[in-house]
């Protein structure tokens, strides 16, 4: 959809039409269409913003592991090119990241109760009390429509709400967070969603990891901090799942019998049947159930191997396919072999999955289903953006006489 | 020739480093071994952190975190003594999660940009008190 404004301006006698374009304060491109009549000592001046300039694409992330550096927004951004960087000069403890294609936005931002208000209130954050979603809402919505919108920041350093950061609309936006999909006006403008669920006892594996080296920590303190967080979080956070068009579930292995350390992962990628400009992914036969080990004659795999199964099911009411992996890979030709038997993975050259894995092999998940199907997400929004920037018609124009 | 390849590691938590070295064994298939996904042990993930390390902000930024985590955990093992199913309750462990995750964020950019989070601010505004010269 274009939108056209009309001006009338007076000028001398032009004979020509001409399109130029010209960057406004907002940061995106106008076409402005001259017409003028010959005779007349008006000109009317049609502003058209064609809708490929200023349409933004909205992806939406839910994820509980903070915002903007997870590993997942990492391999997004990678996946479009360029590195995603917080906004340069700015507030330093912005959670925002910038890339050419894209920009991150952490819905932390959206809080309307800093630490001390919800301490007051007596909320955690996963609440929605602790957050506004009109302001969500339309701030997304206008950046969707290309207007650029003063966003507030939330410091996670000082728990303090911080002055706002001018957001341009980038040609690919991601809201991270909490609450992507919990309220249904954002969900509308969302074209695509992803959530990232992580079991129990991968969660509290991961969280070790992550804490047991500060000094106020210990098991102690780690456990009851999930514990005490999991009420809400099973109330408002988890319900999101089923409105997610691809779900990443990670379990622990089944390669392994009484396997603790979370190590070895089992890793679904649960993907919704019927969403536009998404197809999903699937091995060797489309619909099928498929159980399979790629380690054997052609491939040799180091222990625990890899084991893949794929079918069709149901999760929450809606028709899903699920791509499985269980097991790790800790070599090349491992990972070219399992690429070059998946489906519909919207590569744009044979071994693109392998690449973009081994240009980050040093993030975490790069050896197993998470990094795998993280990256494999990143091609199918790529795909999407593609198809949905293809599908845009031209501006219209419409000639007005002065 | 046999193709050796990283076995299994006992240690949760082997050194950090991506390497490749390719060997060709008799079938002619090239082996790569590559280590991939292997999170830093503390001693060399305090080395690299130090060394990204530049400016009092983020020094500061990083003992704060490091206080407010000692003090959240102390805090919230206290108001859930009181009563374990309280709002109070939640929202400390809730608090000890928030400040948890953005040292680990913190930690996280000083390692795996090898930059110092500061450095564009500092560049823009080296006159601060945040963008003086940290010395250990």
């Amino acid at each position: 959809m274009a939108v056209c404004t009309v001006y009338t301006v007076q000028s001398l006698n032009y004979t020509s039409s001409m399109s130029t374009p010209t960057k406004t304060h907002l940061g995106f491109n106008q076409k402005h269409i001259f017409f003028y009549k010959k005779t007349s000592r008006k000109a009317t001046e049609i502003t058209c913003s064609s809708a490929d300039d200023s349409k933004t694409v909205v992806i939406g992330l839910a994820a509980d592991s903070g915002c903007g550096k997870s590993t997942f927004m990492r391999r997004l951004t990678s996946v479009f090119g360029g590195a995603a960087e917080p906004p340069k000069g700015g507030n330093p403890d912005s959670n925002t990241l910038i890339s050419d294609m894209t920009t991150v936005i952490c819905l932390d931002d959206y809080h309307s109760l800093d630490r001390t208000g919800r301490k007051v209130k007596g909320v955690t954050a996963l609440d929605p009390r602790a957050n506004d979603f009109d302001l969500m809402y339309e701030q997304v919505k206008a950046l969707k429509n290309g207007v650029a919108v003063d966003k507030p920041i939330y410091n996670h350093v000082t728990g303090l709400l911080d002055p706002p950061e001018l957001i341009k609309p980038p040609k690919i936006l991601v809201i991270e967070g909490l609450h992507p999909m919990f309220d249904s006006r954002v969900r509308e403008l969302l074209d695509f969603s992803i959530y990232l669920d992580i079991s129990n006892e991968v969660k509290f594996a991961w969280k070790i990891q992550r804490d047991m080296a500060e000094r106020g920590h210990s098991l102690e303190s780690i456990k009851a901090s999930i514990e005490a967080r999991k009420p809400d979080f099973d109330a408002y956070i988890d319900p999101q799942k089923q409105y997610a068009d691809a779900v990443i579930e990670v379990l622990p292995t089944q390669l392994i019998p009484d396997d603790n350390e979370g190590k070895v992962l089992r890793v679904k990628l649960i993907m919704k049947e019927g969403v536009k400009y998404f197809s999903p992914v699937y091995l060797f036969d489309e619909g099928s159930t498929i159980s399979w080990i790629p380690c054997g004659r052609k491939l040799t795999c180091s222990y625990p191997g890899i084991k893949f199964a794929y079918s069709p099911d149901t999760y929450f009411d809606n028709e899903v396919s699920v791509l499985e992996m269980d097991g790790q890979f800790d070599r090349l030709d491992e990972l070219i072999y399992i690429e070059s038997h998946l489906s519909n993975i919207s590569t744009k050259f044979y071994g693109e999955v392998t690449q973009q894995m081994l240009k980050h092999s040093d993030f975490p998940g790069s050896n197993n289903g998470t990094g795998l199907f993280q990256t494999i997400i990143g091609l199918k929004i790529r795909d999407l953006y593609e198809q949905i920037i293809a599908r845009k018609p031209g501006a219209s124009l419409e000639a007005r006489k002065a | 020739m046999a193709s050796s390849f990283t076995s299994l590691n006992l240690n949760p938590y082997p050194s950090f480093r991506s390497e490749s070295d390719g060997e060709i064994n008799s079938t002619n298939n090239i082996k790569i071994k590559m280590n991939m996904n292997t999170p830093p042990t503390s001693s060399s993930r305090s080395g690299t952190r130090l060394k990204a390390m530049k400016f009092k902000g983020t020094q500061m930024r990083e003992k704060k975190l490091t206080e407010l985590i000692e003090q959240k955990v102390v805090e919230a093992n206290q108001v859930c003594g009181e009563d374990e199913t309280s709002d109070e309750c939640k929202v400390a462990w809730d608090e000890v999660e928030e400040v948890s995750q953005a040292k680990a964020d913190l930690r996280l950019k000083l390692e795996k940009l090898q930059q110092d989070p500061l450095e564009s601010f500092c560049q823009e505004n080296p006159e601060t008190d945040e963008c003086r010269i940290y010395e250990d």
